[in-house]
């Protein structure tokens, strides 16, 4: 059984290295200077250099052709709020709908939810532009709350669909017996519904940062540039004096880094069981 | 027809530290009926499915007949079997199914039709046989699966769990039936099973498995009158066998109840195991609840006891009475009739016969029956 | 006044009507059984007592009054459910203080109740284990200390040893009465086994079909089943049920039964010419191999059961028929088919109509 193991050892470090390379590329770049990055032929030996972080973190692009001013900062700080909050948002609605829609059987219960899943099928280029307008009449164009609230459109479905499922799953005989001893609906609901639920919660709200994180139709169009992510910032690195691969290759593992400590935080619950062995079969 | 031997036959599974099956030595007679009794994770199904061939065989040997089998095929053994699973043709209708092994062995069509109708009445499941597997409920698929089997001509028939989905009114009637089958057609039959009522309803020999090792192979009457050690002591019998702590003194056997303290005590007959223990050493006493009598009257010699009822559960053609005896609590099956109100005293004689001496260390049996009744330590 | 009194319930799924009328009486201090076989309502029944559903029709009153309209932790109820429903994420000793939680009782006194009750169910060597950590027994230990420790006046308890093996479910028969009397509920106890309702009920209430069609002692139930259900529903093998007439002879009453004749006593003569069901018990019919008076019949099967051999008997024109004696007899080493005689005891002969199957 030797040769299997090793045949498998082969072929995950083979998927292992495809799929990680173009990240380690990037990070290689990051601490490369634009005349390292485009030397022909290509050589592994170089002095690393963290000048492309300086320069993105002060805002100053020292290019080929003079400086350059770039609120790359900013970008991140408005990735990570509209994604946040619009995380926030959909567990705030979306765990209490998700509850309802799994314990109480009402009538147009499956359509409500199907039409939510719904607006996720819908390409947001069709809505966008129809959006732009009615956000410029009531004053929400260029706003985080604007954004936040159309970035619902994403994050919510997602929360709905994925957070019902793991309701379905609590029995409901573990919610009588609390009631029983004597809590309430509400105490019932936070600290044996959702605990129990925990990993479907935090696999929601991560796949929502994610998508949130790097939506880019609704940033380009409904924001301007003191609102915009990281996922339309970085347009501004192709310049007409030439790209500084350098910089954006920086730029991206910055805009890399919240998303990951995100997913190493909410790890631990994804990875925890469901009824953990307290239910029979 | 035939006979089937299993020579030290073991199973041990790649990258396993235990053997899943150890040295399994087992001779059935043409036409018995074997049951291979064991809860979960005792051997029993690997055991099986190494005589099926959906198993290799790590050592030993497996005989149907005069054939060597170990490297034959399932299908070149000329075996039967009724999965626990089912396993049933889900296209096929529950007939087609049933018949299926006999169009292979290319029956004529008269005679199929004729088997079928028999054994589904045996059943009771001839409702059914224009239906769809997916379409009838676990325990009749069982049934369907258990026909096909049966159906057949084959050397050996396997069963694994067979009767264990049944409803409980069925199950008295289909054992009962299909034991009058099994043993009209002579068939050579192995059944696996946790439920030691199902073993000692149907087999004729009982093969007592745990751990991978054969614990006991006998009659039911060996296994409740001589079981081997403690292990099929307290497996076999509802209610299961009263067992006590004891340790010898002075050549007698004194009994210790849950405070330690010495209850009983019954004179250890000389042999050659008995001779053996040493002063001090621990034994495990154990008496079947149905040797227990409870009620005035029994042999004027035989010494009495008196103790406490505790508990009295009538269950119609019995009542299981609980009697609390200086600390110890013994289970007694009665007669119907008895009238034994909890908190009630009632007299209880142990017989001599009934008493069964295990080693407590190594689990075997020491002595079955001691030549006189247990006595009240004094 | 009973204690928990259930009248004219009625619940429906779907257009399915599970509970068609239910009327219980439990007294205060009983052990009641509901019994019947799966699937005929009786965890929805105590899911209604419990506050979970509510009944479409009927009342439900505790104590004298009614709950129907109180939610479940204000029914000072305590249920141990067939899965356990332990709570996962929490120890056994959290799962057991719950119901003390809830009432805010100091900790040391709550400390003190969790481990008498672990102790008294065996338990208090395990209780800092999380529920995956214990064995199925001590999951339904678990499970019932988390349902008595409340001291609740009345107790559900669903099937508790359902899941449990055949060794265990034996020795919790014997415990659990000696445990439950030390606190003096009320309760109700559910089950699918015959056996162990009448070995725990003081009254047992089958449950077919959606109505409790008898309500009585163990004792009652099984020597005047009302009906030829409830006769078959209890003790195994099932009582042996034969469509028979009997009509007046010159030697009294008679009626052909499996092929032979039977003579009945005198005061059968309400049934003469009536078509009706026989039912006798196995325990009553007694085999002899030597020729005597009674039915000619031949022995098919043998299947030992508990001490006991239960015998396939067919008469003549092919009923089967169900005999048993207590091993340790000459039939103890019988194999394959023989011919024998069966006599039955009519002293403990029941008779059914054949339309209803209710009892005569």
């Amino acid at each position: 059984m030797q040769g299997k193991s090793i045949l498998r050892a082969v072929a995950l470090t083979l998927i292992g290295l495809f799929f990680l390379f173009p990240l380690f590329w990037v990070l290689l770049m990051s601490v490369m200077t634009n005349s390292d990055i485009l030397r022909n032929p290509p050589s592994p030996f170089f002095v690393p250099t963290l000048h492309n972080y300086f320069a993105l973190i002060s805002g100053q692009l020292g290019g080929v052709v003079g400086t350059q001013k770039i609120d790359y900062m900013m970008n991140l700080f408005n990735s990570v709020v509209l994604s946040s909050c619009s995380v926030i948002l959909s567990l705030l609605l979306g765990v209490p709908a998700a509850y309802a829609f799994a314990r109480f059987k009402f009538r147009l219960g499956e359509n409500m939810a199907f039409t939510l899943l719904s607006f996720r099928f819908a390409p947001p280029l069709l809505v966008v532009l129809p959006l732009l307008i009615y956000f410029q009449k009531v004053g929400l164009d260029d706003t985080y709350i604007g954004l936040i609230w159309v970035y619902q459109l994403i994050t919510l479905p997602l929360v709905l669909w994925i957070v019902r499922g793991y309701f379905e799953d609590v029995s409901e005989d573990i919610e009588l017996a609390y009631r029983l001893d004597g809590h309430g609906w509400l105490a019932t609901f936070f600290r044996i519904s959702i605990p129990l639920a925990r990993p479907g919660i935090a696999a929601a709200a991560l796949l929502s940062f994610i998508f949130a994180w790097n939506n880019f139709i609704f940033a380009l169009i409904l924001a301007s540039s003191g609102k915009q992510p990281v996922t339309v910032g970085a347009l501004a690195f192709i310049t007409a004096s030439g790209i500084e691969y350098g910089q954006i290759a920086a730029a991206l593992v910055l805009s890399i880094v919240p998303t990951l400590v995100l997913a190493i935080f909410t790890q631990r619950y994804l990875v925890e069981g469901l009824s953990l062995g307290a239910i029979k079969g | 027809m035939t006979t089937l031997y299993l020579d030290k036959i073991s199973k041990v599974y790649a990258g396993a530290a235990e053997r899943a099956v150890d040295t399994v030595t087992m001779h059935i007679e043409d036409g018995e009926i074997v049951a291979l009794l064991g809860s979960s994770g005792c051997g029993k199904t690997t055991t099986l499915r190494m005589v099926a061939g959906f198993e290799t065989v790590t050592d030993g040997e497996i005989r149907v007949g005069p054939r060597l089998v170990n490297t034959l095929t399932p299908s070149q053994r000329n075996v039967a079997m009724a999965f626990e699973t089912y396993a049933l043709y889900p296209p096929l209708r529950v007939r087609e199914n049933i018949a299926f092994g006999l169009l292979r062995d290319r029956v004529a069509s008269t005679e199929i039709e004729k088997r079928v109708k028999h054994i589904a009445g045996m059943l009771e499941i001839t409702d059914l046989l224009e239906r769809y597997p997916p379409s009838i409920s676990g325990g009749e698929q069982q049934r369907v699966s258990l026909a096909r089997a049966l159906i057949r001509n084959a050397a050996v028939y396997l069963l694994d769990e067979p009767m264990s989905q049944l409803e409980p009114q069925l199950r008295a009637l289909l054992r009962a039936r299909i034991k009058d089958y099994l043993i009209a057609h002579k068939m050579t039959t192995v059944c696996v099973t946790h439920d030691q009522t199902e073993a000692i309803a149907l087999a004729d020999r009982i093969a007592v498995m745990e751990k991978g090792l054969l614990q006991q192979f006998g009659t039911p009457i060996d296994l409740q009158e001589r079981p081997a050690n403690l292990f099929v002591a307290s497996f076999i019998g509802e209610p299961p066998m009263n067992l006590f702590s004891a340790m010898v003194q002075n050549q007698t056997i004194a009994v210790l109840n849950e405070r330690q303290e010495v209850a009983f005590h019954a004179p250890l007959p000389a042999s050659e195991r008995t001779r053996q223990l040493a002063e001090g050493h621990r034994i495990m006493v154990g008496v079947r609840p149905h040797k227990v009598h409870v009620a005035p009257g029994g042999s004027a010699e035989a010494a009495t006891l008196v103790g406490e009822v505790t508990s009295n559960h009538w269950l119609g053609d019995s009542c299981h009475v609980g009697v609390m005896l200086r600390g110890c609590l013994l289970i007694a099956v009665a007669n119907r009739d008895l009238q034994a109100p909890v908190g009630s005293q009632v007299p209880v004689v142990i017989p001599g016969e009934a008493v069964h001496v295990f080693d407590v260390e190594t689990g075997v049996a020491i002595q079955h029956g001691l030549e006189s009744a247990v006595a009240l330590a004094v | 006044m009973a204690f928990l009194e259930i009248t004219g319930l009625k619940k429906s799924f779907k257009d399915h009507e599970i509970i068609r009328d239910l009327s219980l009486d439990v007294e205060r201090g009983e052990f009641l059984v509901i019994f019947g076989p799966s699937a005929c309502g009786k965890t929805v029944l105590l899911r209604m007592v419990a506050g979970m559903l509510r009944p479409d029709a009927g009342d439900i009153s505790i104590d004298g009054s009614s709950v129907v309209d109180v939610n479940p932790e204000y029914r000072d109820i305590g249920m141990a459910f067939q899965n356990y429903a332990l709570y996962p994420h929490m120890t056994a000793f959290d799962n057991i203080a719950s119901p003390l939680r809830s009432r805010h009782l100091p900790a040391a006194e709550l400390t003190e109740r969790v481990h008498e009750v672990a102790r008294m169910l065996r338990i208090d060597h395990v209780i800092d284990h999380l529920p995956k950590a214990l064995s199925q027994g001590q999951k339904q230990r678990t499970a019932l200390a988390r349902s008595l420790v409340g001291r609740p006046s009345l107790l559900l308890l669903d099937d508790p040893l359902r899941n449990v093996d055949a060794k265990i479910r034996y020795e919790m028969r014997l415990e659990l009465p000696r445990v439950l009397r030390r606190y003096e509920s009320t309760v109700v106890y559910v089950t699918q086994d015959y056996k162990e309702a009448m070995a725990l009920g003081d009254r047992v209430a089958v449950l077919v079909d959606g109505v409790f069609s008898q309500i009585a002692s163990p004792h009652a139930i099984y020597d005047a089943p009302g009906n030829t259900r409830i006769a078959r529903l209890f003790g195994d093998p099932p009582i042996n049920l034969l469509a028979v007439r009997p009509l007046t002879g010159a030697a009294g009453i008679e009626m052909q039964v499996a092929g032979g004749t039977v003579r009945l006593p005198v005061d059968g003569t309400q049934l003469a010419g009536r078509e009706c069901m026989f039912g006798i018990r196995s325990e009553n019919v007694a085999v002899s191999l030597e020729p005597t008076d009674g039915i000619p019949v031949t022995l098919d099967a043998i299947t030992p059961l508990n001490n006991r051999l239960v015998m396939l008997l067919r008469g003549t024109e092919g009923t089967e028929l169900f005999a048993s004696c207590p091993q340790g007899g000459p039939m103890d080493r019988l194999r394959g088919r023989h011919q024998a005689w069966a006599r039955l005891d009519l002293a403990h002969a029941h008779f059914f109509d054949s339309s209803d199957g209710a009892r005569i």
